[in-house]
């Protein structure tokens, strides 16, 4: 396995290649972003045909302006806070169509719940795409850059154009929310 | 330990990480054990998710990416001026120039004569270029690239000034070499003499779109 140090300078390597133009290089780069950039627009889009469609929006995009990065270890960072743009056009349209549900104040949760439950069964996909579907799209897509791609706060706060400050308390918000809707099926399965 | 562990240390905790003092604190801490069994919970939950398939949105990117104004930019941060793209070709030869005087002035550890390679590397007990001169290389191809991102951000700028015809012209011939380049730099791995080759070729990229750039701007 590549060590941390070998995989940045193979990600410098790749990234240059792609800037000077090299269009194998940026199919490299889809071949291993895109997955989770189709997840995470799949998560706040809802809808598979509109995330595949923003997904090849956030890559054009993101070729067009390759050059403009100038450090590789924040490609993933970069192409999300692209794809949250293509999201939010999307978002802008629907929301002339009607408003949109405001963030509701979480409670704490003060019961834990046990690993085992979580992986109980197939109905804890559902129970968890339910919660993450409760959750505003601003605050689920901190929350998903964070718990499901591994991005570091400062990571968000760039792509999302936030304070870090708010980064953090918007995940913590929307760690509660989840953790509310989630409480009664882990226990109930515990 | 004084007070919780901060999130992100009990985060990285449910990561696997180790941290002792944390653990530590986690053990005798009923809230704080709490908290990372529900970031184990959220953590287990998430990663069962499958992967989404993407394999066939690339043909949709890479049509898109085929028509004209597609060619990556720098939108933000303002137009490069050409003495900016010519300072760094000229930075780019001169890095060329000292990776071939590196190859020059390397001592024989008994490997091929770099200035006649009559024989292949594998027919040999050569045991490959040291360390210093493959990233000699690596800098000199660095440097070359971004020359070129630069003079090609500067083409891309220009373009629409350029006869329809020309214009198509010098796409196709800067197409091609960038294919030629990219077909060259993949088989040319560690083989030092493939590698100057390659820079070569850059080089004779660059000239290229330095050539169309001056030619720009002598007939704006």
């Amino acid at each position: 396995m590549a060590s941390a140090a070998e995989r940045s300078g193979s990600d410098r390597e790749l990234l240059l290649r792609a800037q000077a133009g090299d269009g194998e290089a940026f199919r490299v780069i889809f071949d291993r972003e895109a997955p989770g950039v189709r997840r995470f627009l799949g998560d706040l889009l809802r809808d598979h045909a509109a995330a595949d469609e923003a997904t090849q929006e956030t890559f054009v995009r993101a070729h067009l302006r390759l050059t403009t990065l100038k450090q590789p270890e924040k490609l993933q960072g970069w192409l999300f806070g692209i794809a949250r743009m293509v999201f939010l056009e999307q978002l802008r349209r629907k929301r002339r169509d009607g408003p949109m549900p405001e963030d509701a104040e979480p409670m704490h949760v003060d019961r834990a719940p046990t690993p085992e439950a979580a992986l109980l069964s197939g109905e804890a996909d559902q129970v968890l795409d339910a919660a993450l579907a409760a959750l505003s799209e601003e605050r689920r897509a901190a929350l998903l850059m964070r718990l499901d791609h591994g991005l570091a706060y400062g990571e968000i706060a760039a792509a999302m154009g936030w304070t870090l400050q708010k980064v953090k308390n918007e995940i913590h918000r929307a760690r509660l929310q989840l953790r509310e809707r989630l409480a009664w099926y882990l226990e109930g399965a515990a | 330990m004084t007070g919780h562990p901060s999130p992100e240390e009990l985060e990285a905790l449910s990561r696997g990480e180790a941290l002792a003092e944390v653990e530590a604190h986690v053990a005798g801490c009923a809230a704080c054990t709490r908290e990372l069994a529900w970031l184990e919970a959220e953590r287990a939950l998430i990663s069962r998710r499958p992967q989404p398939e993407v394999a066939h949105l690339w043909a949709g990117v890479a049509k898109r990416l085929e028509q004209p104004g597609q060619r990556p930019s720098a939108d933000r941060g303002g137009r490069l001026r050409p003495h900016w793209a010519r300072r760094l070709a000229v930075g780019a030869a001169a890095a060329a120039s000292a990776a071939a005087v590196l190859l020059l002035t390397m001592p024989p550890k008994g490997g091929p004569n770099f200035s006649a390679p009559t024989e292949s590397v594998a027919e040999t007990d050569f045991d490959g270029p040291d360390a210093k001169t493959l990233a000699a290389l690596d800098r000199a191809e660095r440097d070359y690239r971004r020359a070129a991102t630069v003079l090609e951000t500067e083409y891309a700028a220009a373009r629409n000034k350029l006869d329809p015809k020309l214009a198509k012209q010098w796409d196709e011939s800067l197409a091609k070499a960038r294919a030629q380049l990219g077909a060259s730099r993949a088989v040319a791995a560690e083989d030092v003499n493939a590698r100057m080759r390659v820079l070569d070729g850059y080089a004779g990229y660059v000239r290229s779109l330095r050539n169309v750039m001056e030619a720009e701007e002598a007939n704006p």
